[in-house]
């Protein structure tokens, strides 16, 4: 008898060995064995690192790419590329670039470079958020200097320059203007030099860059979607640096340390102003009555979040005084039926849905909850599907300005407003505060409008959140920003 | 039969066997592409809005701007038009590029299938080995007369079958990656990143497999030729290979499903792994509906999927031998196995005991107090991440979740018995389906009947049915092969009697016990579609759910998953040791 089948074991066998071509390329090891990190990212790149995207905020928090001015924690504008600036009209801003800049390929940071990359996002389609619709335009008023003017006057003009999506690229990154390539053409501290895919990406420190020579030799980006296993990567010591980690698995992390920042992203539950049982203002006063954001708080996210009070947290008023809202006479829910919807790409969404889904059955409304992937759901949200959204949003954008928030999600025109609300008070009070330009202003009025919707129980806040980012603790000078555009810079540094 | 119909079929017929593979492929292709080029249509979801939220996760969305993506987009009128003009693009060899990152789709899916086919490749090859080895003791008593029967690798094999992936994965990580240090937790850049992926595949596939393999050895050591060879005093190793390779028959078609169905499916273990593979790829793209991106991945796992489902056939016949001509085979029903109806019948009621003191808790009852409390009196299997009682919840899960799951395979064994006996060993529709992400059809089933529990059984069952159906086909092939249908066939039996008496009894009760034995995949794969929403509702107690949403406190709160887990395995171990035959 023949033995075939042993030779078709051995030939199955070594099968895969043929395909072991597909691994991918993994980072080239350090030319001089200096301290390099290890970093994870909480996602891989959209649209090939090009800055019109998301993409943007990756190679910012990687320390690759820099824009023209940048925002301190309050969200004020502070000097970045730019040295200085000033308005000499509500329509224009006058830029002094700073002095000796050089691209990481070796072009200098002038003038004519700076009225490149703007001129190359604003004819962008989509333009990048910032100056999407602002009708910006850029000149050189002599080598260092830029003149930046928008259509109409604007408050913001200078702080939409801090946008990631204006990261400023030499010339030669430009070759597909649609698409600009970072890739060896920012001014950060670290210049990329390899892009595994969407996997991976390496970078090198930049000895030329203006801010002195980087603590670091180099970094190893990882873009791992996972929250587990970058919680894992880290824990086994395979990573120094992990962001976005999950509150569950926060109390695994023995031996390492995790900075944890409060952001400007408020978690709540919008109510279905348009129709449904919402429609009228006494059950929803009723189910505001009936929120305690403290299990949510204390439970779901285990102290990791703070409660909120309105939409923004007290940083953000800066001091502002804050109304007290008046809530419509709550009336019997009498059983009415909710259908409360969450999204699970971020996992604690989910059951804090099912906490307030809880005490809202308590108070005697018969709930449904509906969980989805944020991009299953989008159409259902915005169209009046759900009786109420449990959702978490950004309040201060691009800018670090409160008002366009409430414009986008409040206002009868807005393009996000998860509540259907259109109220003339609400519309009013808004296009009142976005015409101030004064920002101490702008937020106090913001405070006002906060207190007009709150009033309507058209929203009911529940908390703040934090960022999370895990490091082992020989890790040091890493960035910690509210508005989470910087992470690595010149001064991190991976000690002995 | 219609008039276009019958000239389509004789011209492919005159167009010869050569052809007609590629005919076939080419209308698979083009009808898959059809199919995700119509999902803007069928769901209503406009592509510039998802295109954009794939870039952009949080920009507002204006009118200006979504003319302005879709300008860049360049949507076709309708899916037939977009459809002919993509099959005309791929003619000339060009895959297009990604709506969502403007990249060249021949850069972004190939590279990935590469990761998936080295995954899918070795999981099959070790779940094959695995199979043979849980095999062996069976094999050895049937090739020395003693009464075939399940044994001990029989239970453990049904248990393994019943592991969910991701809960091998999870704790394969946390063990032997974090815990150990052996091995690296994730990433793609090495040999030795493939061990811990694999074995999530694997080890419920090699149990499934090693279960189907020792039915089949049952069942060909009951045939007279063993009684014969073993009366002659033919070694015993002979006799063993001999059996061994006729029982391979039945599960060879099932290891290449395995592997074709692993290529576009695995983003489950993919993302647990942070492997750069096909099924995390067509996943996003699916959602996003970045169609150049979803169009070119199902094509080439359509392809792909009918050239390993035809190879399947072949190699079917190839082990088969000579004996596949008529009348060169005796299959004979099995004598019934030891003892295992009452090991069933242990477990189930076991099992239903557990089911009926939690039925008399309250599982809705919250306490965040007690989040993640630990087994104790208050709470006899511990409490969830809102202190609900994990005992309540399994028992009023059990319901839903065996109902739902034994549901689903119940249909699959009815489709998928009747496909397998109609069909005739070519490689077909099954082998498409087979191939296509599991989420498509989801997405797919979704946009038609909207997102609803029916749905989320309609897309399960819509997969499910294959194995069962290519199973069906290698059994009725060897029954059609048999002297007794031979004979039958000769005295002038109907086609209808020929099933019914000759094919059905012999074919009937292995793909029966194979069916029962999917049902906690069932039950999985139900869980597995909650991120589009579909399935038990997000605070429904079924198994397959509370899995899911344990798995993040795999360390804190081990109960969370070992529970329901444990569910799922005592169900398919019970499920698995149920006598089908008569």
């Amino acid at each position: 008898m023949t033995r075939p089948p042993a030779r078709v074991l051995g030939a199955v066998l070594v099968l895969p060995a043929l395909l072991a071509g597909c691994f991918t390329a993994s980072p080239e090891a350090a030319e001089d064995g200096g301290a390099r990190l290890r970093l994870a990212l909480a996602f891989p790149p959209a649209a090939a690192l090009s800055p019109f995207s998301d993409d943007a905020v990756l190679t910012s928090r990687m320390g690759v790419t820099e824009t023209l001015v940048g925002l301190d924690d309050a969200g004020a504008p502070v000097p970045q590329l730019a040295g200085s600036w000033s308005r000499p009209d509500d329509r224009t801003a006058l830029l002094e670039l700073r002095p000796g800049v050089v691209f990481q390929d070796g072009a200098p940071l002038d003038a004519a470079a700076v009225v490149g990359v703007l001129e190359a996002a604003a004819a962008a389609s989509p333009a990048p958020r910032a100056i999407s619709g602002v009708g910006l335009t850029a000149r050189a008023v002599d080598a260092d200097t830029v003149e930046v003017r928008t259509a109409a006057a604007d408050p913001l003009l200078v702080q939409r320059l801090a946008s990631p999506g204006l990261v400023v690229l030499s010339p030669a990154a430009y070759a597909d203007p649609a698409a600009p390539d970072p890739v060896g053409t920012a001014t950060g501290p670290f210049t990329i030099t390899g892009l595994q895919g969407d996997s991976a990406a390496t970078l090198q420190a930049n000895d030329r860059y203006w801010g002195g020579l980087p603590a670091l030799d180099g970094v190893d980006v990882r873009f791992t979607a996972d929250p587990g296993a970058r919680t894992a990567g880290l824990r086994a010591g395979e990573l120094d640096v992990a962001v976005n980690l999950p509150i569950a698995q926060l109390p695994s992390l023995t031996g390492l340390e995790v900075l944890s920042t409060p952001l400007p992203r408020l978690v709540g539950l919008f109510l279905d102003t348009a129709d449904g049982p919402f429609a009228d203002p006494g059950v929803r006063a009723a189910a505001a009555r009936a929120v305690d954001p403290g299990p949510v708080v204390d439970g779901v996210y285990e102290g990791e979040a703070s409660r909120a009070a309105g939409f923004f947290d007290d940083a953000t008023l800066a001091g502002a005084a804050r109304p007290a809202p008046r809530l419509p006479a709550p009336a019997d829910p009498a059983g009415a039926v909710v259908r409360l919807a969450t999204y699970s790409d971020r996992p604690e969404l989910p059951e804090a849905a099912a906490v307030l889904a809880g005490q809202l059955r308590a108070a005697g409304f018969t709930v449904e909850v509906v969980v989805a992937e944020y991009a299953a759901l989008e159409p259902g949200l915005l169209d009046g599907s759900y009786d109420a959204v449990l959702g978490s949003r950004l309040y201060l954008g691009d800018t670090g300005d409160p008002v366009g928030y409430l414009a986008t999600d409040l206002t009868c025109a807005g393009t996000y407003n998860l509540a259907r609300l259109c109220d003339p008070a609400v519309d009013d009070a808004v296009a009142a505060a976005g015409a101030l330009t004064d920002p101490a202003q702008r937020r106090e009025r913001a405070a006002a409008v906060e207190a007009t919707v709150l009033g309507t129980a058209a929203f009911v806040p529940v908390l703040h959140e934090r960022s999370r980012t895990g490091h082992a603790p020989s890790v040091t000078g890493l960035a910690t920003d509210p508005f989470e555009r910087r992470l690595v810079t010149a001064e991190t540094a991976v000690g002995g | 039969m219609t008039r276009p119909a019958a000239a389509l079929r004789t011209g492919a017929a005159a167009l010869g066997p050569a052809v007609r593979p590629l005919v076939t492929a080419v209308a698979a292709v083009a009808g898959t592409a059809l199919l995700v080029g119509a999902l803007p249509w069928l769901s209503g979801a406009d592509p510039a809005r998802t295109v954009l939220r794939a870039r952009e996760a949080e920009r507002d969305v204006d009118p200006a701007t979504l003319a302005a993506v879709r300008e860049r987009l360049d949507l076709p009128a309708d899916p037939v038009q977009g459809t002919l003009g993509w099959l005309g693009r791929v003619v000339r060899g060009d895959l297009g590029t990604s709506w969502v990152s403007g990249q060249p789709v021949a850069e972004v899916v190939p590279p990935a299938l590469g990761v998936s086919l080295t995954l899918a490749t070795t999981a099959a090859v070790v779940a094959l080995l695995l199979a043979v080895a849980l095999c062996l003791p069976a094999l050895a008593r049937a090739a020395t007369g003693g009464r075939p029967g399940a044994g001990a690798a029989g239970v453990v094999a049904a248990a393994l079958a019943a592991l969910p992936e991701f809960v091998v994965a999870v704790v394969g990580v946390a063990v032997v990656a974090v815990g150990w240090g052996l091995l690296p937790t994730s990433g793609f850049t090495g040999p030795e990143h493939l061990v811990l992926p694999v074995l999530a595949l694997a080890l419920p596939a090699g149990g499934l497999l090693a279960r189907v393999l020792g039915g089949a050895v049952a069942d060909a050591a009951g045939e007279a030729w063993v009684r014969t060879w073993r009366a002659a005093g033919v070694p015993r190793r002979t006799v063993m290979t001999a059996l061994g390779r006729r029982a391979l028959t039945a599960v060879v078609p099932q290891v290449l499903l395995l592997l074709v169905g692993t290529l576009g499916a695995g983003a489950v273990v993919e993302a647990v792994f942070d492997l750069p593979g096909l099924g995390g790829t067509a996943l996003d793209a699916a959602l996003a509906q970045d169609l150049p991106v979803v169009q070119a991945g199902v094509a080439l796992l359509v392809v792909l999927g009918l050239a390993v489902g035809g190879a399947g056939v072949l190699a079917s016949r190839w082990l088969l031998g000579p004996a596949a001509s008529a009348g060169g085979l005796s299959p004979e029903l099995p004598p019934p196995g030891r003892r295992t109806g009452r090991w069933a019948a242990g477990l189930a009621g076991l099992l239903l005991a557990v089911v009926l003191v939690g039925l008399l808790r309250d599982p809705a009852a919250q306490e965040l107090g007690g989040r993640l409390a630990a087994p104790g009196r208050a709470h006899p299997l511990g409490a969830d991440a809102l202190g609900r009682d994990v005992l309540a919840r399994f028992g009023a899960g059990a319901l839903l979740s065996v109902g739902l799951a034994l549901g689903v395979s119940a249909v699959a064994l009815v489709v998928g018995v009747a496909v397998g006996l109609l069909g005739r060993g070519r490689a077909g529709l099954a082998d498409v389906l087979n191939a296509l992400p599991a989420v498509l059809v989801a997405i797919a089933v979704t946009a038609v009947v909207g997102p609803s529990l029916s749905a989320a059984v309609l897309a399960v069952s819509a997969v499910a049915w294959i194995p069962l159906a290519v199973h069906t086909r290698a059994l009725a092939a060897e029954v059609r092969a048999s002297g007794f249908h031979l004979a039958a066939r000769t005295y002038g039996a109907s086609g209808r009697r020929l099933v019914r008496a000759h094919v059905l009894p012999a074919v009937l009760p292995p793909v029966t016990r194979h069916a029962l034995l999917r049902v906690p995949h069932s039950a999985l794969a139900l869980a597995g579609l909650s991120f589009l929403g579909l399935g038990a509702g997000p605070e429904s107690p079924e198994w397959g759910r509370s899995l899911a949403d344990g798995v993040g406190y795999l360390e804190r709160a081990p109960w969370l998953v070992g529970v329901p887990a444990a569910g799922l395995v005592l169900l398919g171990v019970a499920a698995g040791l149920v006598r089908t035959g008569r």
